[in-house]
């Protein structure tokens, strides 16, 4: 294991026009690592996220992955990179023209020179691997519940046998069951491929349960960063609202 | 990166597998159709001391393997694997089965697509009339309590239909003019007849050309504008969420907007009629030296009010269809991307085939009924 970090962002600013959204926010995760961004609604986790996968540019600041500057590498370095790292967007983001199976197995077809059949049977291991019943995989996403649209989602995102996943909440809107469900799915992919995982995440038991390292996003910085035990021991007024909304439902 | 590679030996009475190199999605392509000799027996014994890297794919073609060379992959024993690469290998041999699984796409017979298509026919027909009907149960209602009319809306759409499309109904009718004017000159100046172009330009203009020209601009426009608008606003649930505010969908979207194009639509073909005049009237006085006012005062003895008017009148039919085609359309577009583009598409060739087929009804009726 190299111990050359896998995401690494340096001193990261963004602004929208007036509108500063991050000043100055630099963090590290190395490989293997599950790590959570959290912080409070409209303070730029989700704007961070695109800066790393190259959707969005920085103001100023470098983002790199694997080593490689995101913002400095022409169109095929870029693609080239993508391919090394999956992506499950908030609301899934299927092609609605597409069945579950092909959702999953475009990124092979377009990326290895593996026949179509071949293609369709690692799309159906990693169905199988989210977490999806077999029935499952001919049906189009429009008649696929939530949970089943983000375990494809999630399928698609692991297609390439990526070292790296980006997930932007990818529990929110599930029920608590599933939730859990899904977070050790994620912790087992995990464990057992070697995956390092940066997620978003609004959920604190997906925090309590699955986390290794817990960044904290508020006031355009990084206002902390470690495990779960460690953020609870500091005192700012919004982290102890953050973790005491948890305590306060668990009293009644 | 070390290719991947497979192969077996006989060790006393067991047969050992031995695999080495990078088993990864990217090296698959290279490992070809790699086959192993037959085992003698399902439970095979799996060697990864050489194995350097695996992922789920790779462990996929390695059962794959396995499996038609006669192994159980439920029942291969691995040893000197990494902790990490046992992992995956036990996670993908989980879940082999479920891999192997291929379901045909069901193929359907001549007889069933023919059966599917006229139900899909039938029922289309069913809630366009349920649409007709429930649209004019809301603008009755509206006419009992004229408060609940959504004027902002209203008056949103007449600017988006007609104050907007002014400019592009209008180039568009003169240039119509000045073609059609040029070919009619030319033809009109052997016989030295060349004053009847103008009789030709007028009649043409405002009976038919501006008419149904307009009416598919506006079908072209403002239909596939209004389908994709409300199809979009499906797809979001933004039309839910305005039954659950306790309004009415067919009030606030549908309503409006039929009835922006109703008036819109006669307004722009009354420019459109005058825009293809004025082309006309450039091209006469440019090659066939008829002046301004020769122009207009043959226009005066030419073109009664009552042929304008026929002209009109079916701008109004031209816009309920078209209205009616657009927002039915829009609100039965289902939850995906794919939907919004063919209804969209649907509501302009429907839009234009009515807009052809009533202008063709009209003037049947009209010389029938000798106007």
């Amino acid at each position: 294991m190299d111990a050359q970090p896998i995401i690494e962002l340096d001193h990261i600013v963004t602004r929208f026009g007036t509108q500063s959204i991050h000043d100055g926010v630099s963090l590290k995760v190395n490989r293997g690592e599950v790590v959570a961004l959290i912080g409070g609604s409209g303070s730029g986790k989700s704007v961070l996220l695109k800066e790393l996968v190259g959707l969005i540019r920085p103001t100023s600041g470098t983002a790199r992955l694997f080593g490689e500057d995101v913002w400095a590498a022409n169109g095929e370095q870029l693609n080239r990179l993508r391919q090394r790292f999956g992506m499950l967007f908030q609301d899934g983001a299927l092609f609605s023209s597409l069945n579950v199976a092909q959702n999953v197995a475009i990124p092979l077809l377009e990326h290895t020179q593996l026949d179509k059949a071949e293609c369709m049977r690692l799309a159906r291991l990693k169905l199988a691997l989210a977490g999806l019943p077999e029935s499952a995989a001919t049906k189009m996403p429009s008649e696929l519940s939530g949970g089943m649209r983000k375990r494809t989602a999630l399928a698609r995102a692991l297609a390439l046998d990526p070292e790296l996943l980006f997930l932007d909440e990818p529990t929110s809107g599930l029920d608590p069951i599933s939730a859990r469900a899904f977070d050790q799915l994620i912790r087992v992919l995990s464990d057992g491929l070697g995956l390092t995982v940066f997620l978003i995440t609004h959920d604190l038991d997906t925090l309590l349960s699955i986390i290794d390292r817990v960044i904290v996003l508020a006031d355009h910085q990084i206002l902390a960063d470690g495990s779960v035990a460690t953020l609870q021991k500091i005192d700012n007024p919004w982290l102890r609202d953050y973790f005491s909304a948890r305590a306060r439902t668990e009293e009644h | 990166m070390a290719a991947p590679r497979i192969s077996s030996e006989q060790l006393t009475d067991d047969m050992t597998i031995r695999v080495s190199g990078d088993w990864l999605l990217p090296n698959l392509a290279h490992l070809g159709q790699a086959t192993l000799a037959a085992l003698p027996s399902a439970d095979a014994t799996l060697d990864g001391a050489e194995l350097t890297a695996l992922d789920t794919s790779g462990a996929l073609r390695l059962l794959e393997i396995m499996r038609d060379a006669g192994a159980d992959p439920q029942q291969i024993t691995c040893v000197n694997f990494s902790k990490a690469h046992a992992a995956v290998f036990e996670l993908v041999a989980r879940n082999f089965a479920d891999s192997m699984i291929t379901t045909l796409p069901v193929r359907e017979g001549m007889l069933a697509h023919i059966g599917r298509s006229s139900l899909a026919s039938w029922r289309h027909i069913c809630g366009t009339t349920n649409f007709v009907g429930k649209i004019s149960y809301q603008a009755f209602q509206l006419l009992r309590h004229p408060g609940e009319f959504r004027s902002k809306e209203f008056i949103t759409q007449i600017e988006t239909v007609f104050v907007n499309a002014i400019p592009l109904a209008f180039a568009m009718m003169f240039l119509m003019g000045v073609v059609f004017a040029y070919l009619l000159g030319n033809q009109a100046e052997q016989y030295g007849a060349s004053i009847f172009v103008v009789d030709g330009v007028s009649l043409a203009m405002s009976r038919e050309l501006a008419p149904v020209l307009v009416a598919i601009l506006v079908a072209g426009r403002s239909g596939a504008a209004m389908t994709a608008q409300i199809g979009s606003m499906k797809v979001n649930d933004e039309v839910d969420a305005i039954s659950v505010l306790g309004l009415s969908p067919y009030n606030v979207l549908v309503v409006p907007r039929i009835l922006a194009l109703l008036i819109a639509l006669p307004l722009l073909v009354f420019i459109g009629d005058i825009a293809g005049i004025l082309g006309g009237m450039l091209i006469a006085e440019r090659q066939l030296g008829i002046g301004a006012y020769a122009f207009i005062a043959r226009l005066d003895q030419v073109l009664p009010v009552k042929t304008v008017l026929l002209g009109l009148i079916k701008a109004p039919v031209f816009a309920l269809f078209i209205g009616v085609i657009a927002c039915r359309m829009g609100l039965t577009v289902a939850h995906d991307a794919q939907s919004v583009g063919a209804n969209t598409t649907s509501t302009v060739v429907q839009s234009i085939v009515a807009v052809i087929i009533i202008n063709a009804m009209f003037a049947v009726a009209f010389v029938e009924l000798g106007f």
